[in-house]
């Protein structure tokens, strides 16, 4: 059955439905991590995962993707079970593993999904599983618990019906007999059927119809759909009037409207049963309801906006903050007096500067969400290595640029991983060492400047000094004497390609990949990140990130007719250097000696091979810039002035021919000529 | 043109329900994503007719439904419900709902019940 096959309306369709449901499940995940940390799932969380479960069935029905909406419907039904019987004695441990085993699969599919891919998960297994633990609750819950429908519609049905002394008052002065059809696959026949009767009830003085016990039982929808619906009925109304409410019936097939001559046959009917129906609506099945969680009034005024056009509306904000530039720094002008220009220009900077500021605020988003999966892999991490830790979050509502966010997860769970694996011990051991039973994980997100600082600092042993030295020994990765090596230093090896302390790979921070990969990850955002330990107390893992990647300081340099940015947060200082402290080294190599200290000289000439008539150090400008502790003196033909620049990335011809060390992307200034903007980074390493 | 509002929690049924509606000439005149603020809705916009779904945090669709058959009851309003739930649908036709749709649901169902609700009187 193709429920949307039209494609113009099957893709925004599929779009939203992967946003709601990728939301939902998060949502779902959470509290069921709450849920865990209370211990027993309350009326609320019931209710919620419920409801969620439901949704995501009916949109997974609807976009046919049937793996998803089956398995959701085996886990409404079970939590529909814990809503209306509230069994005692669950095993929530048992039930938090299954409903987010469903999470987990939910998520797999829906990536396929977004990917482009087949959705082609079999959820029979786990579905079966969630079936098994329902059947097992159904037995020993404390109330003899049946969630069949039939039961409920039967005690629905007691509730309708009333003794026929009611009906006895008036006789209608018409009898008629209707048989009803309904259209094929329509649905709930019986319910249809029940609603034409009801309908019928405040002008008919009689009513029966066949099949009787229409909504007692699930038979009596084939019987409706089989041999239709039939009606007889006592009523003041004519037959025109009769005829026209019930072809007004919805999915109404086909009609066959009789009026009968004596108005006695009514009770000839076989098994006839005299039916009113009581005037007041039924108290419906209540769905309990504690406290409100969501807060409603808030919402209205928040609209979700693709990112793609948010990107794009970046982009031309950055267009626009250079044409501006082009504009009031234009070569034409040079010389002349223009006041009412400059004027009009003033305005028109401040306007785009706070057009930019709103565009980057409206990209930033607090990283609480990023925060709040890591419950998930501590909770994991815990239950398989029978290790005891909490996870505290600080500053979870610092807001970060949307693609730095999608950036920084994985790093997260990565660092958080080997906190649990390698850094906190197992629970006897802390109560040896007089530590907590739990080990505590602190995540802090907090603002510096144009970075953002994340921290994860776990109380467990601390980095060992002796056992990193040792393996970097074996790796190759020391080219200095030990001794001189601060502890800083010993520590920052973990970051090195190669290094992994674990002498067997264990299944979470292992992965065959290490820290190097983290490091990769966050420098790829322009990132940096450092560690720092005190032995049997823990560890701190620092990661500094800018803000947005869009729009940075930049400090423009001059080299022979090329123009170079450097990220000004990299600089350190810069000078003339004298031709005196300049060394050169028994390799060969250039240094310099700034106080005391000898620093390696680069110079970008050379390393970009641009033609230049300064190539006398005392003539040029020595750039000093720093990455990671690391420090070299960049050196140009002259600094031409700083600037807020917009990144662009390389054109993909230039990246697809090679890669290019030492360059982060390019910008245009404001005359026009295009500046590439160095990678501190990737020119500090040697 | 016939003016709908549509309430349910799912944005994804929301805008499947909108879709649907506004290519046979519907006019979507409100949405919301719960029983309180559909009634809210309906009290202000007034629409020929009200799509309810019946699983909603806040305020269910039965009592949004109650509540509105309560400020008017000539309203028309068309039930969102899945298998498995016949007794609240039940309840809903007790209650005075026009019809309902069953999901997973086809264009042609949801615009066939609500014209055919459209010309009841």
């Amino acid at each position: 059955m193709f429920t949307i096959s039209d494609r113009s309306t099957y893709e925004p369709m599929l779009d939203i439905f992967i946003f709601e449901t990728v939301k939902q499940l998060e949502q779902l995940e959470q509290l069921v991590i709450c849920t865990e940390k209370s211990n027993c799932y309350t009326e609320n969380a019931i209710n919620e995962i419920f409801r969620i479960m439901h949704t995501i069935k009916g949109s997974a029905a609807m976009m046919l993707f049937d793996n998803i909406s089956m398995l959701a419907h085996t886990i409404e039904d079970l939590f529909y079970f814990l809503r209306e019987e509230k069994p005692r004695d669950i095993d929530c441990a048992a039930l938090s593993d299954l409903v987010l085993e469903g999470v987990d699969f939910i998520k797999v599919e829906v990536d396929k999904i977004k990917n482009g891919h087949k959705a082609d998960g079999n959820a029979a297994d786990l579905s079966k599983k969630i079936r098994s633990f329902l059947s097992i609750l159904k037995e020993h819950g404390g109330s003899p618990a049946s969630s069949d429908v039939n039961k409920q519609l039967q005690d629905v049905k007691q509730k309708y019906y009333i003794s026929q002394d009611k009906t006895a008052a008036a006789a209608g002065k018409n009898a008629f007999r209707a048989l009803l059809h309904f259209e094929e696959g329509c649905g709930m026949e019986h319910i249809r059927a029940y609603s034409v009767v009801h309908n019928l009830r405040n002008v008919s003085t009689e009513l029966n119809y066949i099949p009787e016990n229409v909504i007692a039982s699930d038979e009596s929808v084939e019987v409706i759909r089989k041999e239709g619906f039939t009606i007889y009925i006592k009523t003041d109304l004519t037959y025109g009037e009769i005829n026209e409410l019930l072809q007004h019936t919805v999915f109404l097939k086909e009609l066959a409207l009789t009026q009968m001559d004596d108005p006695e046959p009514v009770n000839e009917i076989p098994q006839k049963k005299h039916i009113m129906l009581e005037d007041d609506g039924v108290e419906a099945p209540k769905l309990q309801k504690e406290e409100a969680t969501v807060s409603s009034g808030l919402q209205q005024s928040l609209i979700s906006v693709n990112v793609n056009k948010l990107d794009r509306l970046m982009d031309l904000v950055g267009e626009m903050v250079i044409a501006e530039a082009m504009v009031t720094q234009n070569p034409d002008l040079k010389g002349l007096e223009l006041h009412n220009f400059q004027k009009a220009a003033r305005q028109l900077k401040k306007i785009t500067s706070e057009l930019q500021d709103m565009v980057m605020s409206v990209r930033m988003i607090p990283i609480s969400a990023t925060f709040h999966k890591m419950h998930r892999i501590v909770r994991d991490m815990c239950r398989k290595l029978n290790k005891e830790v909490q996870l505290e979050l600080i500053g979870e509502e610092t807001e970060v640029d949307k693609n730095i966010i999608e950036h920084i997860s994985d790093p997260l769970m990565h660092l958080i991983r080997n906190s649990i694996d390698h850094g906190i011990e197992a629970a006897e051991d802390r109560k040896l060492k007089g530590k907590p039973q739990s080990g505590t994980i602190t995540l802090t997100a907090q603002n510096a400047g144009s970075d953002v600082v994340i921290t994860v600092r776990d109380d467990g042993k601390g980095l060992n000094r002796e056992k990193i030295l040792q393996r970097a020994k074996e790796h190759g990765l020391i080219h200095k004497p030990e001794e001189e090596m601060s502890d800083k230093e010993v520590y920052s090896l973990i970051f090195l390609p190669g290094f992994s302390t674990k002498d067997n790979i264990s299944e979470f921070s292992g992965r065959g990949v290490g820290m190097d990969v983290v490091v990769k990850n966050i420098e790829t955002v322009g990132g940096s990140v450092s560690v720092d330990s005190t032995a049997g107390a823990g560890a701190t893992i620092t990661m500094k990130i800018p803000l947005t990647l869009a729009i940075i300081d930049g400090m423009n340099i001059k080299v022979g007719s090329a123009m170079y940015t450097i990220p000004t947060i990299a600089i350190k200082e810069s000078f003339r250097a004298e031709k005196k402290n300049i060394i050169i080294d028994p390799d060969g190599n250039e240094m310099i000696m700034v106080r005391g200290q000898c620093y390696p000289v680069l110079r970008l000439h050379e390393r970009f091979r641009v033609k230049t008539d300064v190539t006398d150090i005392p003539k040029g400008i020595i750039v000093m810039v720093e990455n990671r502790e690391d420090y070299i003196c960049m050196y140009a033909d002259e600094l031409v002035g700083e600037q807020q620049v917009v990144v662009k990335t390389l054109p993909s011809y230039i990246r697809n021919m090679r890669r290019i060390r030492g360059l982060a992307g390019c910008t245009l200034l404001g005359d026009g000529r295009i500046s590439l903007i160095l990678d501190i980074a990737g020119l500090v390493e040697k | 043109m016939k003016e709908v509002l549509i309430v349910d929690d799912a944005a994804f049924m929301r805008a499947s329900i909108r879709i649907m509606l506004e290519k046979n000439g519907f006019k979507v005149v409100g949405e919301a994503e719960n029983g309180l603020k559909g009634v809210e809705k309906y009290k202000e916009l007034r629409p020929e007719i009200v799509t309810m779904d019946i699983t909603m945090p806040e305020m269910d669709g039965i009592e949004a439904l109650k509540a509105i058959k309560e400020f008017d009851p000539m309203a028309k309003v068309v039930m969102l419900t899945a298998m498995g739930q016949e007794p609240m649908v039940m309840d809903a036709v007790m209650s005075g709902a026009k019809s309902f749709i069953v999901k997973p649901f086809k264009e042609e169902v949801v615009v066939q019940t609500l014209k055919k609700v459209l010309v009841q009187q």
